[in-house]
């Protein structure tokens, strides 16, 4: 079986974004590949390594040149070929599906994994819209995969908990914290990454247009309290912390 | 002509190294220092990643970055803490005569075995009563059939004893000058190796310094590097090239500086305001910037005329003593911004001053460096 794993390329968690124009700034910005996708190429190496009969793991990105980079990453991970769709268009996550779900189908793949979000676009909606286009089974916010021929089993978060699934492939599976831990692109296998195909497709071939445009954007700015405590009685400060976290910020029971 | 990106696998190489500084020496860095502790555990997870002895060569079944490469990797790490890159580059500074002065065969047999598991090198030049002046080194070795016996004491020896292996140099006759010098790799354990590990550094605590004490210490020829009276010319050689990380550790310190500084300067309010507005931090930030653009472009040629096969002693030298100086000067004015917090220990400013004062001293003192210089300059 083969394994498509998308990545998408944000800026770091520490980066300063900026806007101009209104739109997102990103230059300057040290651009990583999204923290969610690479729990899915952790994962995809995971399920092989684990013995899962995976043939090839293959990563798959759409955006302007410097995604490359993200995929090199994903490479010196460990994944074995890299496909990547080279456009300068921003796609919203329904036009994005559609190239997922035809790269699946080309490749005869069956078993997609995605981020269950994305640090800059927070729809939630990519891996549903894929598995909805492709008519196969979502599995949703997983925290825990394992592999036994064809069949698939795993853990992932509901509103009040967790449940645990079983399920044939194909399958979507969106991916998140919690997951794995994923493993640092080592030296040598970023020099072994040099010699792998990365492939370069146009978009014009998966008549994927986006119709959603961004036409404005803000930075959510939040003001704080600067709340003080008087550290003098350490006990009474204590008490006091703990008053405000329960009953001000409501974020302790 | 000038192409000032970086490949592919540079960006990733680099990315991966700030990575590593921030998730596994930024979090255990203070803590290191104050034990005045080598952080194994540190070196083990450098093994892993590949970061460990990148420069040995591909036949010896090592990776063979150039300096670009290595540099690159140095200035994160000692953004990280230069006291624990310091343990990383005094090993490169250990295997490096083997690259100069080594045999193909010789590079195999010593280096093979270090990519294997995670393992240290030393390079013991350095005596109790002589540094700059290394001609004049007073460690003897005696030919006695096919082994030499090596006796004396080297003083400020990085990972000094606890290195899989140390390039010690040695005089076959202490009248003889730079041309009866000798380097010999003196495997650990060997008999009659001893070291004493030097206290109360004022920085780079997390490195080991030791002094080496050798008491008829035996080797074959066989680890003679070079032929006999190649000792001093393989040291300097190495030195020309190793001095060049030094320098981008120093930049990476300078860089941690000026973060530290602009978040503390955005941060901390004085006269109603944040301090950031006024000029005076703002000049102080403007110049580390220009340090640290200056610095890298500096290292970054020097590593570039290696990598090129060219000449590269006086760039080496310019860069390490600018470097070493501009990061002195950038540590110093954090904790100036940082005003009494940046005094102690509650903020890091404090630990870069103390470790960047070192990298002005080591792999050739800022003087000999402008020696080196001015020599280019007059000959």
């Amino acid at each position: 079986m083969k394994i498509l794993t998308l990545v998408r390329q944000v800026p770091d968690a520490e980066a300063r974004v900026k806007i101009s124009g209104g739109q997102v700034d990103l230059e300057g910005a040290t651009l990583v590949m999204d923290g969610m996708d690479e729990y899915g190429v952790e994962e995809a190496l995971r399920l092989r390594e684990g013995g899962a009969a995976v043939e090839e793991i293959v990563a798959l990105a759409t955006g302007p040149k410097r995604v490359e980079d993200a995929l090199r990453t994903a490479l010196a991970m460990g994944v074995d070929r890299a496909i990547h769709v080279e456009t300068d268009q921003a796609l919203d996550p329904i036009a994005l599906s559609r190239v997922v779900a035809q790269v699946a189908q080309a490749e005869g793949v069956s078993l997609i994994l995605v981020g269950g979000q994305e640090a800059d676009w927070d729809s939630q909606a990519l891996g549903a819209a894929t598995a909805e286009r492709l008519g196969w089974p979502q599995l949703t916010w997983t925290n825990e995969l394992a592999l036994e021929g064809d069949t698939l089993t795993g853990r992932h978060d509901v509103d009040d908990g967790n449940e645990s699934f079983r399920v044939p492939l194909p399958a979507v599976v969106t991916t998140q914290q919690g997951l794995n831990e994923p493993r640092y692109p080592t030296l040598p296998n970023i020099m072994k990454a040099k010699k792998k195909e990365l492939r370069k497709d146009t978009l014009d071939a998966y008549g994927a247009a986006p119709t959603v445009r961004v036409v404005g954007s803000d930075i959510q700015t939040r003001a704080r309290l600067n709340k003080m405590i008087d550290g003098k009685d350490p006990q009474a400060a204590a008490a006091e912390l703990l008053d405000l976290l329960r009953n001000e910020a409501k974020v302790i029971a | 002509m000038i192409d000032f990106s970086l490949t592919d696998e540079q960006k990733q190489l680099q990315q991966l190294a700030r990575d590593f500084a921030r998730k596994e020496i930024i979090p255990v860095a203070a803590e290191y220092d104050q034990k005045e502790e080598l952080p194994w555990p540190v070196v083990e997870k450098a093994f892993e990643v590949g970061l460990l002895n990148v420069a040995i060569p591909e036949h010896a079944g090592g990776l063979g970055l150039g300096m670009v490469d290595e540099c690159l990797i140095g200035e994160e790490l000692a953004y990280g803490c230069m006291g624990i890159y310091t343990v990383l580059m005094a090993s490169e500074l250990g295997i490096t005569p083997i690259l100069v002065g080594g045999t193909e065969e010789q590079q195999k047999r010593f280096l093979t075995p270090m990519t294997e598991k995670p393992s240290l090198a030393a390079f013991a030049l350095s005596e109790p009563n002589n540094g700059s002046d290394a001609a004049g080194m007073h460690t003897t070795a005696v030919l006695d059939g096919d082994e030499w016996v090596i006796n004396g004491t080297k003083m400020w020896i990085s990972n000094g004893g606890v290195a899989d292996l140390t390039v010690v140099f040695a005089t076959t006759d202490r009248q003889g000058g730079h041309r009866a010098t000798v380097a010999l790799v003196v495997p650990k354990d060997t008999p009659g190796l001893s070291y004493n590990k030097i206290k109360h550094k004022l920085g780079q605590r997390a490195s080991l310094t030791s002094e080496l004490v050798f008491e008829n210490v035996r080797v074959p020829r066989a680890n003679q590097l070079g032929g006999l009276g190649d000792g001093f010319k393989i040291a300097m050689k190495t030195l020309d090239k190793t001095r060049i990380p030094v320098a981008a550790g120093s930049v990476g310190i300078a860089r941690r500086a000026l973060d530290e500084s602009v978040k503390y300067a955005k941060e901390r309010e004085a006269f109603g305001k944040p301090i950031a507005q006024f000029q005076a931090i703002q000049f102080k930030l403007a110049q580390m910037a220009m340090g640290i653009e200056t610095g890298r472009l500096m290292y970054l040629k020097a590593a570039w005329l290696v990598d090129q096969n060219l000449p590269h002693g006086m760039e080496s030298a310019i860069a390490k003593a600018y470097c070493s100086d501009m990061a002195f000067d950038a540590a110093n004015e954090a904790i100036q911004v940082h005003g009494g917090y940046g005094y102690v220990g509650e903020y890091p400013v404090e630990k870069l001053l103390r470790d960047v004062k070192l990298n002005q001293i080591y792999e050739g003192t800022n003087e000999i460096q402008r020696v080196v210089i001015s020599r280019n300059l007059l000959k």
